[in-house]
């Protein structure tokens, strides 16, 4: 949980900022109940005996903070998908004319550094590879089912299929990943990785076997190992199968069809990853394979991560920038007004109160201190539950927010929500408190006991 | 009579509302020993109130200086002011003005908040305070739950418990029934006579006028003595019993 929302915090600055301000507001919050105890339980009563309104308005608030968190948490995953990592810039090679990329699998000889067949244009003039082989990797899919009678999400598993020796370098998220669990996986050729929602789904446990029947490559029906565990998090539905005993399947089907090969089987490589570090690396391999003639039969079109997403999310794009820039700014200035309203309301009722304490010695900040944090209290904690609810919610389940656009079967609500209910419930809080404390603190008490007529 | 504690000299107070300037207060001078009980009366509007805002510091004069236990209360910014009032006046309101969401107990203790003195002496600082006022057994009640009388009770053993040098109190029985108004002026009485507290009173009743020692009018923005409103022919029948009585 906390590395995940250190990681959370490290690759976005929005959830930076929420993570300075949760840090601002849990200290200062700490110093003004240390420091004003009495104020803050004064505060505490006054919000309960107005208990009616505290709660409408937490309510108010709770339901906006609520919509925000959802909304910003399909904004937080396109952008971190869209918005490309430089260092880790990858080319997806893919083929050119239809959707999905299906590619015979020689082409991946073409780009393996590793291979002999690699392309010689890949090579500059001084002999050296334009990328190694740590930065190359192959994508096949092959999905089965343990119960063709009953083919439902948990008898179903998608494999992704790639040689072991790529998982750490090249897969998102796994370069931390327990190098035995890729020697696991090399000593078994039958070997695979669950991850833990699979494994559940399976009822098995590791070092059991299952079998699978095919649903993408027809009577290709293939029995696995299970050598290990994903680690927690994005890979919780996938599964991981080493390359060679696909490749060997495609070869046992054609001698067990009298030499027939399988329909797809010059089909079944789907996605070419190249990592290429930079723009200028990019252009110019990219360039290179479109180019090449090695690939004129079953041509090729190279994009990035993000273009490729970027471009399958274009239709949603005018969606994602009214929702980035005008529902949820608007809501957060609603939320502020809320509190605006509220405030200003107690303060009205409350000025002879006000009066009092000035009266008996409390000075225009101590009272300024007293409203403020009685609409701070109320916006954060509003705030915290409302996103601690939306967390909870969504993610315990469906696994996150069941937004289907495209391949993103659901949006899992990040940790660093938690920070952002907090950050903008004492924001806007904040916002809409400032003008109805000030009033607050300039109440003049010889105005509040005279007769004004 | 003994050292002023307090005095007041040529002081001028005056509003301006919509362009026009009413002068409340004209050249007002004013002298009060110390464990004095001082009745102020004056028609509505006199500007009553107006004098007592400038004596607790919630006001400024436009002229003239208002001295204090020795200091100049008219010249002290906001600040230096909230603490010295803490330490130096008591403020019985018309209408109490405790805070509904405080026990009694809570509602005596808030002054002391503000001073720094152990828990234990604010403690016992308030259950004295209490006591005084006859309330010991309502300390957790909420001002809701206590009859008018009692509430006035509660403002008062606010406004004692830090022990002011000046108790200044805005027609305090202005609201309660003639019984309770009673029990609060005989409080008030002990409360001067026994601890020697200097006590302003503003009222518009005469029977609350009849306890205290001396009683000045507030006059197109002057005050005077009982003995010069009789000279002057201004005094109201209502008062005369008390001048008979002092005289
Ligand atoms: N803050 C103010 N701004 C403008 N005028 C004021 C202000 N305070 C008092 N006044 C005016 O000064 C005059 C005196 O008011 P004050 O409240 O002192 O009278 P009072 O003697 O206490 O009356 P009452 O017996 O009805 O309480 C009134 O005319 C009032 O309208
Ligand atoms: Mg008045």
């Amino acid at each position: 949980m906390f590395t995940r929302l250190y990681e959370q915090i490290a690759a976005d600055p929005i959830n930076l900022a929420a993570a300075i301000i949760t840090l601002i507001v849990l200290v200062a919050g700490a110093a003004y109940i240390v420091t004003y105890p009495r104020l803050f339980m004064l505060g505490l009563k006054n919000l309960r005996r107005h208990f009616l309104r505290t709660a409408l308005t937490s309510a108010a608030i709770g339901v906006l903070a609520f919509m925000i968190t959802t909304i910003w948490t399909i904004i937080f995953f396109i952008d971190l998908i869209t918005v490309e990592r430089s260092k880790d810039l990858k080319i997806i090679v893919t083929y050119r004319w239809s959707v999905p990329s299906q590619m015979p699998i020689t082409h991946a000889d073409y780009l393996n550094p590793a291979s002999s067949q690699f392309l010689p244009e890949l090579v500059d003039a001084q002999g050296n590879k334009l990328y190694g082989p740590n930065d190359f990797m192959t994508w096949s899919f092959y999905g089965g089912t343990t119960d063709p009678a009953k083919i439902t999400p948990d008898t179903l598993i998608l494999f992704f299929v790639m040689e072991p020796e790529q998982i750490i370098p090249m897969m998102d998220d796994l370069g931390d990943l327990d190098p035995k669990l890729v020697e696991a996986l090399k000593d078994k050729p039958q070997g695979c990785l669950l991850g833990t929602d699979k494994l559940k789904a399976l009822d098995k446990k590791v070092g059991e076997r299952f079998k699978l029947t095919s649903i993408n490559y027809k009577g290709i029906d293939l029995e696995f190992e299970i050598v290990g565990v994903l680690p927690d998090g994005r890979y919780n539905a996938s599964a991981i199968m080493r390359m060679d005993y696909f490749n060997k399947s495609f070869e046992q089907y054609a001698r067990a069809n009298n030499g027939r090969a399988h329909p797809l089987a010059n089909k079944r490589l789907n996605l070419i990853w190249l990592r290429v570090g930079d723009r200028d690396k990019f252009d110019q391999i990219g360039s290179i394979v479109m180019k090449s003639p090695r690939f004129s039969n079953f041509p090729v079109k190279v994009e990035t991560a993000s273009s490729l997403v970027g471009s399958f999310l274009d239709a949603y794009r005018d969606i994602f920038l009214a929702m980035k820039f005008v529902i949820v700014p608007g809501m957060l200035v609603i939320m502020a007004l809320v509190m605006a309203n509220a405030i200003s309301i107690t303060v009205r009722e409350r000025r002879g109160e006000m009066a009092v304490m000035k009266v008996l010695g409390y000075r225009p900040n101590q009272v300024f201190l007293l409203i403020v944090g009685e609409a701070v209290f109320v916006g954060a904690v509003a705030g915290l539950l409302a996103a601690g609810a939306t967390f909870a919610f969504f993610n315990l389940r469906w696994g996150g927010i069941p937004f289907r656009i495209g391949f993103f079967p659901v949006f899992r609500i990040p940790e660093a929500a938690l920070m952002w209910g907090l950050a903008i419930g004492t924001l806007t809080a904040l916002a809409g408190c400032l003008i109805p404390a000030w009033t607050a603190r300039s109440v003049k008490v010889s105005e509040v006991f005279s007769k004004v007529a | 009579m003994a050292e002023p504690i307090m005095h007041i000299r040529n002081v001028v107070k005056s509003f301006t509302r919509g362009g026009e300037e009413i002068t409340v207060l004209r050249n007002l001078n004013l002298e009060v020993a110390e464990g004095e009980f001082l009745g102020i009366m004056g028609p509505s509007g006199s500007g009553k109130t107006t004098l007592l805002n400038l004596i607790a510091g919630l006001d400024k004069p436009n002229r003239g200086e208002v001295w204090i236990g020795g200091r100049c209360v008219s010249t002290m910014t906001e600040s230096q002011l909230a603490a010295w009032r803490t330490r130096n006046i008591g403020f019985i309101f018309q209408f109490y003005h405790l805070l509904p969401v405080l026990t009694a107990y809570e509602n005596v203790e808030l002054p002391l908040l503000l001073l720094p003195i152990s828990s234990q002496k604010r403690r016992d600082q308030v259950l004295n305070a209490l006591d005084l006022v006859g309330l010991s057994d309502r300390m957790y009640h909420r001002p809701g739950q206590l009859s008018g009388g009692q509430q006035q009770r509660v403002g008062i053993a606010r406004a004692i418990v830090t022990d002011p040098t000046l108790i200044v109190a805005d027609e305090p029985t202005g609201d309660l029934d003639a019984r309770s108004a009673v029990e609060i002026l005989n409080l008030m009485g002990e409360l001067q006579k026994g601890l020697n507290k200097t006590i302003l009173l503003v009222t518009h009743d005469p029977r609350a006028a009849e306890r205290t020692q001396r009683i000045v009018h507030l006059e197109k923005g002057q005050l005077l003595e009982s003995e010069e409103m009789q000279a002057a022919g201004l005094m109201a029948p209502s008062d005369s019993f008390q001048a008979k009585a002092q005289g």
